[in-house]
């Protein structure tokens, strides 16, 4: 049995909210950091903090999972709509759709999960993923804040999974809609869960209860 | 064609649902769980008549009428354990004993919808677990087996359970069309930031309208 790390004072409350997290249990989640978002949304320094969440995670035996948006194929109707508004679904394959090289996920034991939506539970395997092996909390990073981060936490909060966003490793299409977003996912003590700095999460990765 | 639907005109009344989310004493009346926990439940009561509107507008013109109810079993075998906890720390939690019967299980008078908009025999009633109508239950079964490709998503709240629903339609490939008269959240600026994220860029989920705008979308579809 992996060691117990110590609770992390998120908002709205200390996570997770029965206070038990180890390397057993719990997974990073990163959304969506691909080199066409990153780029459109100016989220180098978002990019940076995620890649220090992924390597701290393995260091601590955490998994971490990735999630990358793309297409395979013609879109449907309400996709090409969504990418005439500016939120084009990148070609599988293309330089747009890579998953940026500071998370490290070459190194080939990083599950990615591809999907065309938001939300990387939808007609993925992700759900099957995390409950064979027993994970229970998830902690979230992502771009856009109230797109693929906001789905995926509401989709794993519905599930039953404890989750948490941090928010410097989120980045919305304006700073507005971040703030907004992650104000009602802590909204009545934590209508999808919570929210924390990297560094809160970085200092009880180190530190073992 | 109406600049209402997001991409294309629907094939008729019965390609449209009219979707209510969670219109239920517990979240919308005096004497539910809102109102027991000391919130304000203005901004969620002052949609009902707009809903009701919503509501004879869709019967008149014969879509699809569906209406969702928050709630768990009786057992509570399907509420998440971090659900309840965090409820509880109001004092009153999910499957808690309250004025108007146990918080948001099935079957209580809380769980019930408000009087002013009770479902009509022969409408789809989906009592769902989650935030979103689509997780845990048979909704997208019933649309897709009604022939149903349009939704218009109405109710409370906004930020939570509306919200979710309209982006899980979209994600499963209906049109979506969200009312911004016929929805309210408990707080009203989060109900302003989730308009704000439905709205931006023309709206990448789906469109946002109001009741006017159906109205008029319903007129094109009888005429």
């Amino acid at each position: 049995m992996a060691e117990r790390f110590s609770i992390i004072e998120s908002d709205p409350y200390s996570w997770p909210f029965d206070g038990r997290w180890s390397a057993d249990d719990s997974a990073l989640l990163i959304l969506g950091f691909q080199i066409g978002t990153i780029a459109a949304l100016h989220a180098d320094a978002e990019l940076a903090v995620a890649g220090e969440l992924a390597d701290a995670a393995r260091s601590a035996g955490l998994p971490v999972i990735a999630s990358r948006r793309g297409r395979d194929g013609a879109l449907s109707p309400v996709a090409s709509r969504r990418a005439l508004r500016g939120d084009p679904l990148f070609e599988a394959g293309s330089a747009e759709w890579q998953i940026a090289d500071a998370l490290g996920v070459a190194d080939g034991d990083t599950p990615i999960f591809d999907y065309a939506g938001d939300n990387a539970f939808y007609s993925t395997g992700l759900e099957a993923w995390l409950r064979t092996r027993g994970i229970r909390n998830l902690v979230l990073a992502g771009l856009p804040t109230e797109g693929l981060l906001h789905a995926t936490q509401r989709a794993a909060n519905d599930m039953g999974f404890e989750c948490m966003a941090i928010s410097d490793a989120c980045k919305g299409t304006t700073e507005a809609r971040h703030n907004g977003q992650l104000r009602i996912t802590a909204f009545g003590n934590g209508l999808f869960g919570t929210v924390a700095r990297s560094n809160q999460f970085l200092a009880a990765l180190r530190a073992p209860a | 064609m109406n600049a209402f639907w997001p991409c294309s005109q629907p094939k008729g009344p019965k390609a449209v649902a009219l979707v209510v989310i969670d219109m239920q004493v517990d979240f919308c009346a005096p004497g539910g769980w809102v109102d027991q926990l000391g919130e304000d439940v203005g901004n969620t009561r002052s949609v009902i008549p707009a809903v009701a509107e919503a509501l004879a507008t869709a019967r008149e013109t014969g879509l699809v009428i569906v209406h969702t109810r928050e709630g768990h079993q009786r057992d509570l075998s399907d509420l998440p354990a971090n659900k309840q906890w965090r409820t509880r720390v109001h004092g009153l939690g999910i499957g808690d004993e309250g004025v108007s019967g146990r918080i948001l299980v099935r079957g209580e008078p809380g769980f019930e919808i408000v009087p002013e908009l009770a479902p009509l025999p022969g409408e789809i009633v989906i009592d769902k677990p989650g935030k979103s109508s689509f997780h845990a239950t048979d909704l997208d079964a019933r649309l897709k087996a009604a022939g149903v490709t349009h939704l218009v998503v109405i109710g409370v709240t906004s930020d939570c359970c509306v919200q979710a629903t309209y982006r899980d339609g979209f994600e499963r490939g209906y049109e979506c069309v969200v009312l911004e008269d016929c929805t309210a959240a408990v707080e009203t600026p989060n109900h302003e930031a989730t308009m704000d994220i439905l709205k931006a860029f023309g709206g990448r989920w789906g469109t946002v309208s109001d009741l006017s705008g159906l109205r008029a979308a319903a007129g094109e579809l009888c005429g």
